[in-house]
């Protein structure tokens, strides 16, 4: 996998087709992208194989308007999920990224439970596929009596640091203002944040968007279960108006556009419950 | 909110007791506002435990504020607007009612009851309707119970 991959990017670099391509690398522990333009980089040489991941979305979002031309990026299956999502939102121009799917291995697959772990066939993919795993089960605390349900997040909640890594690593979250900045919302910024309005703010905007990678649960310190916050609400969306983010390039979020009344998730007649 | 319940005192004994639950009510400046202007000219009695806020559409009632409602301890939260077909910004309740049905999931997810949020829509010419509405949410929300994100009481 990793000669397929140097080989897919030096041959992208060589023939032009990419002016620069990203090459993850591995300095003290950590994971490194680098961008390179010459095919005879010693950095393609050792290019990082193996199971961590980086918010590759991002790091092309960031280099994409230093560099003329093309770019080719190694993505994972989810990093193209966020890079189709992003496209939606103008964040990202696909027809200057030259992808290459590197798929993940079946450990990591199930692992992260992850639905769509294989790169599609328009993109040139280096490696072995991987099976879908089956998504993770909701924690069990999260039961079917609301008090309890309750209690649950509010104490997953109450560990919050208020690191902001959750939001920082995500790609997604490409706003320049952000409502969990401001000190009206969720309090000053001094202090941990007013709970549960932090989390459900983030919850609500992830509904359309988040593509599942589970990077901010992963990075979360407290370890709160983010990303089954999100699947909650990710379920919402796809209940009501059938639209899962990052998987059609050509549909755009039904929160985004005004559309019909046959499109308002059965809220025509407004919402009495109890 | 105890303040502003107070202000509204009228004949009766305004300003619900403070054990009694409150309500918050977002309401389009066009039809829902209109038909509380309605319900009050026609003195048609409803419970006192709502305060509204006067909205040019309920479009642009951002899902943050109510959550930030909730957060402050309300104890329902209802959003009131234009039939669909009627507003006066054409498609401005459509956005309400797509975050509506994502908003009302959320919270239920989190353990915050849904019968704690509603989403009507009542015209300018529908002052017992507005009544209507008032008086069985208020009922439900009671039966609710208070929030239990309420600070406590009394203080």
């Amino acid at each position: 996998m990793k000669e397929e991959l140097q080989e897919a990017l030096r041959e992208a670099l060589e023939s032009g087709k990419a002016r620069a391509a990203v090459v993850f690398t591995e300095r003290d522990g950590e994971l490194v992208p680098r961008l390179v333009t010459s095919p005879d980089d010693p950095a393609l040489d050792s290019i990082y194989e193996g199971d961590r991941r980086y918010p590759t979305a991002s790091f092309a979002m960031m280099v994409l308007p230093l560099i003329d031309g093309k770019l080719a990026l190694p993505v994972r299956e989810c990093d193209r999920r966020m890079l189709v999502e992003l496209d939606k939102y103008n964040q990202v121009d696909p027809d200057r990224l030259l992808l290459v799917g590197v798929p993940c291995s079946q450990e990591v697959a199930d692992a992260c439970g992850c639905a769509h772990p294989s790169p599609p066939e328009e993109i040139t993919v280096v490696g072995p596929l991987a099976e879908p795993a089956e998504a993770s089960p909701l924690p069990e605390a999260v039961a079917e009596d609301p008090a309890e349900r309750l209690a649950f997040w509010m104490d997953s909640f109450s560990k919050c640091i208020r690191c902001m890594g959750c939001r920082n690593i995500c790609p997604m979250c490409f706003c320049e203002e952000c409502a969990l900045d401001d000190p009206d919302l969720v309090g000053a910024d001094s202090k941990p944040p007013e709970i549960p309005i932090f989390h459900l703010i983030r919850a609500f905007d992830m509904a359309d968007r988040c593509i599942d990678c589970g990077m901010c649960e992963s990075i979360c310190p407290a370890e709160i279960p983010l990303r089954q916050l999100y699947r909650l609400a990710r379920a919402s969306v796809k209940d009501a108006f059938g639209y899962e983010p990052g998987l059609d390039a050509g549909e755009l979020s039904p929160l985004g556009e005004l559309g019909t009344p046959a499109d308002l998730g059965g809220m025509d007649e407004g919402f009495r419950s109890g | 909110m105890d303040e502003t319940l107070e202000k509204t005192e009228g004949g009766e004994k305004r300003g619900s007791a403070p054990e009694d639950v409150k309500i918050l009510a977002f309401l389009c400046n066009w039809c829902s506002y209109a038909g509380a202007d309605l319900a009050g000219v026609s003195r048609l009695q409803y419970p006192p435990n709502v305060v509204d806020i006067r909205v040019m559409c309920t479009g642009t009632i951002s899902p943050y504020y109510v959550l930030k409602a909730f957060q402050e301890g309300i104890d329902g939260v209802l959003i009131a607007g234009c039939h669909i077909g009627d507003c006066h910004y054409d498609k401005g309740n459509y956005m309400t009612a797509k975050r509506f049905r994502v908003l009302k999931d959320i919270l239920a997810a989190a353990g915050i009851d849904p019968r704690r949020i509603r989403l009507e829509w009542v015209s300018a010419a529908e002052g017992a309707k507005f009544q209507d509405v008032i008086t069985s949410f208020t009922e439900q929300v009671r039966a609710a119970g208070p929030s239990p994100l309420a600070p406590k009481r009394g203080k």
